[in-house]
């Protein structure tokens, strides 16, 4: 009898300590919301016991949730926690929806069309050398932008992964790798120093210096950016040391006018096949 | 006879109440939204894979070969490393500190 009662009290033990699931109120501002995942980002407020104020995003219980609240609602809900481990949102409850964003109006910048002349603009590269686009007359050019503080692996570390698989493969033909240069322009300019703009160069370079005299990474002055940005229609908004920027990348014909522009849908070995082909049409 | 049966529920009792700190939690929500998705799920066409991040400290080196320090550890995260971004200016001391109590968590 005495083992029984032993072994029922072990198993309440063990059964009571595995089942700790606590329930925290959360209050805080929708950010972004993800309904493929069940999943919104909250910039909330301290929840006692739980968690500092901060922003971070939550799985949801309800999938419908994170397809109705808006980026700017106000919510009240339940955070749910087991073992302090797994966590989510439960019994979600807007309470102001005032914040919601307006639909941005189309930027009033002027793209240049294909076939224009690039604008002739100087910037800074990785060595503290000045550089200008028109210094690559004669070569088809391949411009990106980037920051090296980027940490959104589908961003930045995608495009300057896709432009060293880009470099890599022409440096295997000499004459497309003499014919053709890569150019990626920070958007951080305050940050992305040619001192870091090297560093970052080199990560991607493995290492070989060489390479940067098929690849550029350069800075500009916040004025030539905002240039650069309208003739190329890129947006970019820099808000707590991150930096939101749509992905543009420019074709420059070695006539100096553009060719092509891609936002978001490429790929590498189209890019690849577009700066080759542009660089042989320069040399019939 | 009865006295090891106490101790022993004592015992489980105890061991498993001792839950994750607050700044584990905290450190866990920061790791999941800053590095997971590079260190946990990287996106394939990454041109370096991101090391796993789990026992870190149960090593003497980091994946990168330094010592498996903290000092080491907040380095890489405020500096970055190689294709890792830096978070200088983006992580506030106390979530470093919070980041790295979980990360400690991983051995």
């Amino acid at each position: 009898m005495r083992r029984i009662v032993t072994a029922i009290l072990l198993v309440a033990a063990l059964v009571a300590c595995k089942s700790k699931a606590a329930r925290y109120e959360l209050k805080g501002e929708v950010v972004q919301r993800n309904p493929a995942t069940s999943e919104i980002t909250v910039k909330h407020e301290e929840i006692p016991g739980f968690m500092p104020a901060m922003t971070m995003p939550y799985k949801v219980a309800s999938p419908l949730a994170a397809a109705i609240v808006e980026p700017g609602d106000k919510i009240a809900a339940d955070v749910i926690t087991e073992n302090g481990k797994d966590y989510w949102l439960d019994n979600i409850r807007i309470t102001d929806t005032s914040g919601r964003k307006a639909p941005k109006p189309a930027p009033a910048v002027h793209v240049l069309p294909p076939g224009s002349r690039a604008p002739d603009l100087e910037l800074t590269n990785q060595d503290g050398k000045p550089i200008r686009l028109a210094d690559f007359k004669g070569k088809a050019l391949l411009i990106t932008f980037i920051y090296t503080r980027c940490p959104l692996p589908n961003f930045c570390p995608r495009l300057s992964s896709e432009f060293a698989r880009i470099h890599d493969d022409l440096a295997k033909t000499p004459d497309d790798y003499a014919r053709t240069h890569l150019l990626a322009i920070t958007l951080d300019p305050k940050y992305d120093t040619p001192e870091v703009l090297r560093k970052y160069g080199l990560a991607y370079l493995h290492g070989d210096p060489s390479g940067f005299s098929h690849w550029d990474f350069a800075a500009t002055s916040p004025e030539t950016l905002e240039k650069l940005a309208g003739a190329f229609g890129l947006s970019y908004e820099e808000a707590d040391n991150q930096i939101s920027h749509t992905m543009n990348i420019v074709l420059i014909a070695p006539d100096g006018t553009i060719s092509k522009y891609w936002t978001t849908d490429w790929t590498m070995p189209e890019l690849e096949d577009a700066l080759r082909q542009a660089a042989s049409r320069s040399s019939r | 006879m009865r006295l090891p049966v106490i101790t022993s529920i004592f015992v489980i009792v105890l061991g498993c109440s001792r839950g994750p700190t607050r700044e584990e939690v905290a450190g866990r929500a920061l790791y999941q939204l800053h590095c997971s998705q590079c260190h946990d799920n990287p996106p394939r066409y990454l041109l370096t894979r991101p090391p796993k991040l789990d026992k870190m400290f149960a090593s003497n080196t980091l994946p990168s070969g330094t010592p498996a320090t903290d000092e080491e550890v907040r380095r890489t995260i405020v500096e970055g490393l190689r294709t890792m971004p830096a978070f200088k200016g983006r992580l506030r001391e106390d979530e470093i500190r919070d980041l790295m109590a979980f990360l400690h968590t991983l051995k």
